[in-house]
C-alpha cells in the first residue's frame, strides 16, 4: 500500500508561526550580529578614543572602566582596536562568502539541472578542491597573489566553494525530483522557469542556512590567516592580527583575550542563527 | 557472495583517487602559475632577493621557465609522477628531503590530536547519554558548537599562558617533549573532536528513540551493554568517515600549531616557503597533503562495509551507499 508524505505547511505561515517562537538564544545571537555589524559601520560612535595614536604613559593598563579592554604595548584602548577592526573581519569574512557562494552555488546548480557530462567535471572539481586542505589552499593563493587580507578573503571563499557545490548540487536534486518540478513541466513551464521560479526558492532555505554558518568559519580561518601574518600589516588591526600582536605580552593577557572572547562570541551567535534556519520548521 | 563487485568498486575507486591527485597538482600548478603571471620568474628577478644571473640560469632550464606553461607543467608532473618533487629555490635542496624531514614531527602531532580528538569525542557523547539530566546534561551537549567557534590559535594561546607559563606544566623551549607534544595536540585536535562529538550525539539521540532499542532495554540489558552494542556500535560508523576527512584539516591546522608551539614540521617548513615564495616546497607539500587525503579517504571507503553489514548487502544489491555527507 503506497505511503503518502504528510503535507508541508506553507511557507509563509511557517515562517509567520516561527517568528512568534523564538529562541531567546537566537534572540540573543541576533542582537550580538547587530553590535557587530554597527561596530564595523559606525566605529566612532562607540569610542572616543584614536584607534593608531596611543598614550604611552598608558601602556599595558590591564580592562578598567575607562579602557573596557586595557591598552596595548603603545597606550592605546583595545577595544578601541577591536571596534575599528570589526570592518576589516567582517567585510572580508562577506567577501569570502559571496565568492564560494556564488562560484560555488552556479557550480551546484548547473551540475544538478543539466547533469551529464557537466555534472561529471563539477564532480570531478570538487573533488579535487577537497582534497587540498582548504588552510594550504589558502596560504598557496595568498603566497602567489600577494599578503593581503583582500587575498585572504578571496582565499577563504575558494576554499568554500566545494561545500557551497555540493550542498547546491543535492538541493537541486532533491526539488527537482519533486512532484510540483514534475506538474510544472507538465504544464509547459520551460526549464528555466522550472529552475527559477521552483528549484532555487524551495533550496534557498539550507543554502542559506550554509552561507550563514561559512560566515563564521571565514572570520575563524581569515582571523587564522592574519594571526600568521598573511594579512595586510599593522597599523591594520583586523581580530586575528590583533590577537597575534597580543600574544608577544604573555603578562598582559587581555591583549589575547578580549579580541578572542570577541570572535568566539560572535561565530557562537553566527552558528546559533545558521542552526535555526536550519532547524526552524 | 563472489569478490568481484567489491573488487571492481575498490579498483574504479582508486583509479579516480590518482585522477584527483593528479588534477590536485596540476589546480595547484595552475594558481601558482597562470593567474598573476609567472611568479617564480618574478621572485627570481627581484633584485631585493639577490639571485645572481649565473644563479638563475640553471633554475630556468630545470623548471623549463623559458617554455610556455603547458610544458612546464608536463615536465613538473611528469617528475612527481615518478616521486621527483623539485628542488627548492632557497636552500637549494631537493624538497623530497626538507619534506621527509619535516614528516615525522607532523604525523606525531597530528596522529596524537586524532587520538586526542577522538577520546575527547567518545568521552562528551558517553556522558551526553549518561550523566543525569540534571547534573549537567546540557552544558556537555553544549561543548561541542561552543568548542567550534573557538579558534585553535586561542586555545594554543590559552594553553601555553597557563599550563606552560602559570603551571610549569611543560617549556616551550622544548616544544617536542611528551607535555608540549600533548598540549599542541590537545589545541590541533579541539575543532575536530567538536564535529566528531556533534555526530556522535546526533546519532545516539537517534539509535536511542529505535524499536529495537527499546527491546534490548526490556530484555533487561545492563546499561553499559545497551550502550556499547545498541547505542555506540551502530552510532559510530559515520565517525570512520569523518576521521578520514578530518586529515585535511589536521594537516592544515598544524600550520597554526606549529607556529604557536614553536615546532617545527610540514607547517613551519609551508610558514616559512609560503614568506619567502619558495614554490616548488608549496606546491609539493599541498599535492602530498592531497595523496595523504584521497589515500586515507579511499581507505575509509573500502573498509566501510566491512565495518557496516548493512552497508555490505546494499552493495551487493547494487543500491549505490549513501555518500559522506548525507550521514554526516
Amino acid at each position: 500500500m503506497a505511503t503518502f508524505p504528510a503535507a508541508q505547511a506553507l511557507p509563509f505561515r511557517d515562517a509567520w508561526a516561527g517568528a512568534r517562537r523564538v529562541p531567546t538564544a537566537v534572540i540573543l545571537s541576533f542582537a550580538v550580529v547587530f553590535i557587530v555589524v554597527a561596530w564595523s559601520l559606525l566605529p566612532d560612535l562607540f569610542t572616543h578614543h584614536d584607534a593608531y595614536v596611543g598614550d604611552t604613559s598608558q601602556k599595558l593598563l590591564p580592562p578598567s572602566a575607562r579602557y573596557w579592554f586595557g591598552t596595548d604595548h603603545l597606550g592605546r584602548d583595545l577595544f578601541t582596536r577591536v571596534v575599528h577592526g570589526t570592518w576589516a573581519s567582517v567585510t572580508s569574512a562577506a567577501m569570502a562568502v559571496a565568492v564560494g557562494l556564488v562560484a560555488g552555488g552556479l557550480m551546484g546548480l548547473l551540475a544538478g539541472f543539466l547533469g551529464g557530462w557537466t555534472d561529471t567535471v563539477v564532480a570531478r572539481l570538487v573533488d579535487v578542491l577537497l582534497a587540498i586542505p582548504n588552510f594550504l589552499l589558502a596560504v598557496v593563493i595568498v603566497s602567489s597573489f600577494g599578503f593581503e587580507t583582500t587575498n585572504i578573503a578571496i582565499a577563504t571563499g575558494v576554499s568554500s566553494v566545494a561545500a557551497f557545490a555540493r550542498l547546491m548540487r543535492s538541493e537541486v536534486l532533491r526539488t527537482s525530483t519533486s512532484v510540483f518540478v514534475e506538474a510544472s513541466g507538465l504544464l509547459g513551464g520551460s526549464r528555466w522557469h522550472i529552475l527559477l521560479r521552483h528549484v532555487l526558492p524551495n533550496s534557498s532555505r539550507s543554502v542559506l542556512a550554509l552561507a550563514v554558518l561559512q560566515f563564521g568559519t571565514s572570520i575563524l580561518i581569515i582571523a587564522g590567516l592574519a594571526f600568521l601574518g598573511y594579512g595586510d600589516p599593522p597599523p591594520a588591526a583586523d581580530w586575528g592580527l590583533l590577537v597575534a600582536s597580543g600574544k608577544d605580552y604573555p603578562s598582559s593577557p587581555w591583549l589575547v583575550f578580549a579580541p578572542a572572547g570577541v570572535i568566539v562570541v560572535t561565530v557562537l551567535a553566527i552558528n546559533r542563527i545558521s542552526r535555526w534556519i536550519r532547524h526552524a520548521h | 557472495m563472489s569478490l568481484s563487485p567489491h573488487v571492481s568498486h575498490a579498483a574504479s575507486r582508486i583509479a579516480q583517487a590518482v585522477v584527483v591527485v593528479l588534477l590536485a597538482y596540476t589546480a595547484t600548478f595552475l594558481i601558482i602559475n597562470v593567474l598573476p603571471g609567472d611568479p617564480i620568474s618574478n621572485m627570481l628577478l627581484d633584485p631585493d632577493n639577490g639571485f645572481t644571473p649565473e644563479e638563475i640560469a640553471p633554475i630556468i632550464a630545470y623548471y623549463g621557465l623559458d617554455r610556455p606553461v603547458p610544458e612546464q607543467l608536463w615536465t613538473a608532473l611528469s617528475r612527481f609522477v615518478v616521486g621527483d618533487l623539485g628542488i627548492s629555490l632557497r636552500s637549494n635542496l631537493p624538497v623530497s628531503g626538507l619534506v621527509l624531514d619535516a614528516l615525522p614531527s607532523t604525523l606525531t602531532l597530528a596522529a596524537s590530536a586524532l587520538a586526542v580528538s577522538l577520546l575527547l569525542a567518545f568521552l562528551i557523547a558517553y556522558a551526553s547519554q549518561n550523566l543525569p539530566p540534571r547534573l549537567g546534561q546540557g552544558l556537555i551537549r553544549a561543548i561541542p558548537s561552543v568548542s567550534l567557534a573557538i579558534p585553535s590559535f586561542i586555545v594554543g594561546i590559552f594553553l601555553i599562558q597557563v599550563f606552560a607559563f602559570q603551571f610549569g606544566l611543560f617549556r616551550i623551549t622544548s616544544p617536542d617533549s611528551f607535555a608540549a607534544t600533548l598540549f599542541a595536540a590537545i589545541a590541533l585536535g579541539l575543532p575536530v573532536s567538536a564535529q566528531i562529538a556533534e555526530v556522535l550525539i546526533t546519532n545516539l539521540d537517534h539509535e536511542a528513540r529505535q524499536d529495537y532499542f527499546a527491546v534490548a532495554r526490556s530484555r533487561g540489558l545492563s546499561r553499559a551493554a545497551l550502550f556499547g552494542r545498541h547505542q555506540l556500535r551502530p552510532s559510530s560508523l559515520p565517525v570512520v568517515t569523518m576521521v578520514a576527512l578530518a586529515v585535511g584539516e589536521l594537516l592544515g591546522g598544524s600550520l597554526i600549531t606549529e607556529a604557536i608551539f614553536g615546532r617545527k614540521g610540514i607547517g613551519s617548513l609551508v610558514q616559512g616557503a609560503a614568506s619567502t615564495q619558495d614554490f616548488p616546497v608549496l606546491l609539493a607539500v599541498v599535492s602530498l597533503a592531497a595523496v595523504v587525503f584521497v589515500a586515507v579517504n579511499l581507505l575509509a571507503d573500502l573498509i566501510y562495509p566491512l565495518l557496516d553489514p548493512r552497508l555490505r548487502r546494499r552493495q551487493a544489491a547494487r543500491i549505490p551507499a549513501p555518500d559522506a555527507e548525507t550521514l554526516v
